[in-house]
């Protein structure tokens, strides 16, 4: 029960409301070192990150400078395990507007931080959507979209994170 | 040395939901008109007008031109500023810059968001690089939920003191008339009731969207000692800013990584010889979100040790008439026109150095007040206000 | 007035404008022209005490579009603040707080891709939501109405407005940096297809993609990092009102105003004589002879006059757009910012096949809006 504060309320006339529902549509590039990830993920199904020279910090999205160093970043990318642990995650119950797909939704697969084997944190969906079996430290890995031709989506290539049987 | 700049008025509108009844231009005309008579000025003595807001959440295009006329800013010079969440921060310091550096005297910041014009979850939603994962990002929400998340599990908090936070909240907005939220929330059970969004933040423990502008005359010492006999100087500010964080965008749970609150405020404090914050500093206003977003803000801001924040609330440290009161406005769980909202930070606090807060108003007495800012990737901003230099 | 020490320029980069650099993303096209100022200067991203970004959320498609470029300008753990006008006014705010004394080493950048977007589609949301966007209006619509009015009001000619494409198309033909220089004649401007009368393809600039960057730094620090400084000897800006109705698009009084506050600041009593060279941002032609006058160098009405003579060719009294200007392509956004860096250019001595000889004194100009409803105006020194 919403209360509202002392205000000139609106009375008489019935205000008109315009409506503005026009998509604009965007291409996006990916630019040369995001390319790189697409690249690898469609080709090789392989997820990559570029290494800092300075610090050997790994970056997952990769980027031409080194946020903590401020140093160009050259061209030294790693290849980065498919398995990991859970280190948190969280699951959609209200469903919100997504700009990018022009609808409302509530992803049902949950939004998880997962810890990679080789140290670097990585977010992407989980494929268990049983909240009851959610836990972290569950140990995971990538599942890819077998077919080439729908791949090309950069790391949307990877499905989801499959947990695997102990 | 640089000019000194004080604020010399203050205005805002009435914090709603929706406003039906006005367009976005005359709604920022609103919170103009309320600080010219605050400050007792007409528009012809203001020298630049200086502009905070973002265009997505309206989906209006340079906002600023839009209402050049009914805001006073046509024949003027000033130009707008967009940094998200920090936006009205940004703007209060684009605005003390300017003035500062000795090119104004007077200059009008405004801040202002009319969230029904469209969908800001779905706005901050497009704050994601469209290239990386399409449909990842939660909005604000989301984010918000993992800092929730990691705060529950780690510190030893636990739901309740996330609900005493909203309980305080609430009763500070009851007594602020400009307040969006006054919902005259009874018990800690009415607000751990409310279903969540993202689990585990609930409906109550975020920010709403809200409608409504705030503005601010920004004066130098010259002129403001003869516009008025209580200005508030504006001693210091410090803006820090970082990338999106790799394991999210607002937070980061993996604990691993810098927070710019730290940064920001070891700066700040020690500038201004601060060195125990509760004791230094008599009041904040601070940027939350969230309310467990307050909680990691008391450890972030130093204002207690880490893992240490639900205990302030818990003694009810923060409250209004508590050791170190936080947010006695209501906070922006209770009012949050995004682009306004740091604008009002700052201006909350510096009714309480004025004493004219009415009736959410600090009874001891307020010299050093603190207003902070948070957006986008974590950024922060923070501003040390003061009733005399 | 402002304080007693001077903001200098230290180095400027621009990218090659190109119609649509599909092999960048925001960040990489910014970094492109940060990195060229970094080596020129010999400082790293480090030394930056701020950063001044310039970019539109609705150009990006992204909200809270700076947050693409946090890291390419060295905000990590930083200062930086993002202006949503023409990035023009992205050098004065940073000029701003160089003389307020709290930043120091200011890095200023300004990006757009304009091939990402959908142009008539992004202005069009620049128009009130009440009033004036239901009629489909974006800003090439817009500026025809102004042309219309301006040519009527002063007889303004279509053929003048042609002089002013040839003349800028040509000079891009000396500047390495430009997108489309062309070698054309008025009939062929006059012969392009008509899009929104009286304007006509050659009277408006191609799509394009690019970025500038530039450093500034207080006079006490500026002898130490260069050896050609230039200074900001003056600079303002000015909002007209918004409504098309209620103004009279024949003349740009925020022009007017911005213009006479940045001469005021550099002690210019007359344009015509004490400023060098001007590089204004025009992206329909019409725009030329209007903000010519706007500027003072004529009277209310005489731009057409002032295009028709000499003055404003190389070699004239006042050499306008010697790099081409906004015309041969240059991105919303970027376009004040760039004519800021070619008048650092022509000051340094740098402009090359463009260069107006013994230049001391430059005039830069941009505009953010419909119809020019935003106006900057930045005059700089190399004494």
């Amino acid at each position: 029960m919403v209360k509202e504060s002392p205000k000139k309320k609106a009375e008489g006339p019935e205000y008109i409301r315009i409506k503005f529902n026009a998509p604009r549509p965007y291409n996006w590039s990916t630019g040369k070192y995001l390319g790189k990830v697409y690249a690898e993920a469609k080709e090789n199904k392989k997820l990559v990150g570029n290494r800092c020279p300075q610090c050997k910090e790994i970056w997952l999205p990769p980027t031409p400078v080194c946020p903590k160093c401020k140093v160009d970043m050259g061209w030294d990318w790693v290849e980065l395990p498919q398995t990991g642990a859970v280190y948190q995650y969280t699951y959609l119950v209200y469903p919100l507007w997504d700009p990018h797909y022009g609808e409302k939704w509530a992803n049902p697969y949950p939004s998880a931080i997962i810890l990679l084997d080789n140290g670097v944190y990585y977010r992407h969906w989980l494929e268990e959507k049983d909240k009851e079996k959610l836990k972290a430290g569950t140990r995971v890995q990538a599942v890819w979209k077998e077919d080439y031709e729908e791949r090309g989506q950069g790391v949307q290539d990877i499905l989801y994170f499959r947990t695997l049987e102990e | 040395m640089p000019n000194s700049v004080a604020i010399v008025g203050i205005g805002q509108t009435y914090h709603t939901g929706r406003r039906n009844d006005v367009s976005q231009p005359e709604m920022v005309a609103e919170a103009v008109r309320a600080a010219l008579a605050d400050a007792q000025m007409s528009i012809k003595d203001i020298e630049a007008v200086f502009f905070g807001n973002m265009e997505t959440f309206e989906g209006i295009y340079l906002p600023d031109h839009g209402m050049s006329a009914e805001v006073g800013a046509f024949g003027k010079p000033g130009f707008k500023v967009n940094t998200g969440g920090t936006t009205g921060a940004s703007v209060v310091a684009e605005g003390f810059y300017m003035i500062s550096a000795g090119l104004y005297d007077l200059a009008l910041v405004i801040g202002f968001e009319k969230q029904d014009c469209g969908d800001t979850t779905a706005a901050i939603t497009a704050a994601a690089v469209p290239t990386w994962a399409k449909g990842a990002a939660t909005g604000a929400i989301g984010e918000f939920a993992k800092q929730a998340l990691a705060y529950l599990e780690t510190s030893g908090a636990k739901e309740e003191h996330a609900a005493m936070v909203r309980l305080k909240a609430d009763r500070n907005a009851c007594r602020n008339p400009y307040a969006h939220l006054r919902l005259g929330l009874k018990s800690i059970d009415e607000v751990l009731q409310s279903p969540y969004l993202v689990w585990p933040l609930r409906l109550l423990d975020f920010c709403p969207q809200s409608c409504g502008a705030c503005a601010l005359i920004l004066a130098s010492e010259q002129r403001a000692k003869k516009i008025t006999k209580k200005p508030v100087w504006i001693a210091d500010l410090e803006v820090v800013h970082q990338e999106p964080f790799r394991a999210g965008i607002f937070g980061d749970p993996t604990g691993k990584e810098t927070y710019t609150q730290h940064v920001a405020c070891e700066r700040l404090y020690k500038r201004n010889g601060i060195t125990n914050p509760r004791k230094d500093i008599d009041m904040a206003e601070i940027y939350e979100p969230s309310n467990w977003e307050e909680l990691n803000l008391y450890e972030h801001l130093h204002f207690c040790d880490k893992n240490e924040g639900w205990k302030l609330i818990e003694k009810g440290v923060t409250e209004i008439e508590g050791e170190f009161p936080v947010n006695p406005s209501g906070g922006v769980t209770a009012t949050n026109p995004i682009g306004a909202t740091p604008v009002i930070r700052v201006a909350e606090a510096a009714l309480q150095i004025r004493g004219d807060a009415g009736e959410h108003q600090i009874t001891k007495d307020i010299n050093t007040a603190m207003a902070t800012a948070l957006g986008g990737p974590n950024w922060t901003v923070l501003f040390l206000l003061k009733r005399s230099m | 007035m402002p304080m007693a020490e001077r903001v200098g320029i230290i180095a400027v980069a621009q990218t090659k404008y190109h119609p649509n650099r599909t092999d960048v993303n925001e960040e990489e096209l910014a970094y492109e022209a940060i990195k060229q100022v970094l080596e020129e200067t010999g400082l790293t991203l480090s030394d930056m005490d701020s950063a001044v970004t310039c970019s539109q959320d609705f150009w990006d498609g992204r909200t809270i579009s700076s947050m693409n470029i946090q890291h390419v300008v060295g905000a990590h753990l930083g200062h930086e603040d993002n202006i949503s006008e023409d990035g023009i006014n992205a050098v004065y705010a940073a000029m701003g707080q160089i003389l307020s004394g709290h930043q120091h080493i200011v890095l200023v950048e300004a990006h757009t891709k304009e091939s990402q977007g959908d142009k008539s589609l992004i202005e069009n949301a620049a128009f009130d939501a009440i009033f004036m966007r239901q009629l489909g209006l974006d800003f090439t619509s817009a500026a025809a109405l102004q042309a219309r009015r301006y040519m009527y009001k002063y007889g303004i000619t279509a053929e003048q407005c042609a002089k002013v494409v040839v003349r800028n198309r040509a000079n891009a033909k000396n500047n390495p940096f430009a997108q489309e220089p062309m070698d054309i004649s008025v009939d062929d401007v006059l012969g392009s297809k008509m899009l929104i009368s009286p304007i006509r393809l050659l009277d408006t600039k191609p799509i394009s993609d690019g970025a500038c960057a530039m450093i500034l730094a207080p006079e006490g620090k500026v002898k130490k990092l260069t050896r050609k400084p230039v200074w900001i000897l003056g600079a303002s800006n000015c909002y007209e009102t918004h409504y098309l109705g209620d103004r009279d698009l024949a003349n740009c009084d925020a022009l007017v105003k911005a213009a006479q506050k940045a001469y005021n600041m550099a002690g210019i009593t007359n344009p015509l004589r004490q400023i060098d060279v001007a590089e204004i941002s025009t992206e329909y032609s019409y725009q030329e002879p209007l903000w010519l006058e706007g500027l003072g160098f004529c009277d209310q009405g005489e731009g057409g006059k002032l295009v028709d003579s000499r003055a404003t060719k190389m070699g004239g009294k006042l050499p306008v757009n010697p790099s081409g200007g906004v015309l041969p392509g240059n991105p919303n956004g970027v376009a004040g910012m760039a004519r800021v860096a070619e008048a650092v250019l022509q000051l340094r001595g740098e402009a090359g096949d463009r260069q107006v000889k013994g230049a001391k004194v430059a005039l830069a100009h941009g505009y953010t809006g419909i119809c020019g409803q935003h106006q900057a105006v930045m005059i700089l020194g190399n004494m």
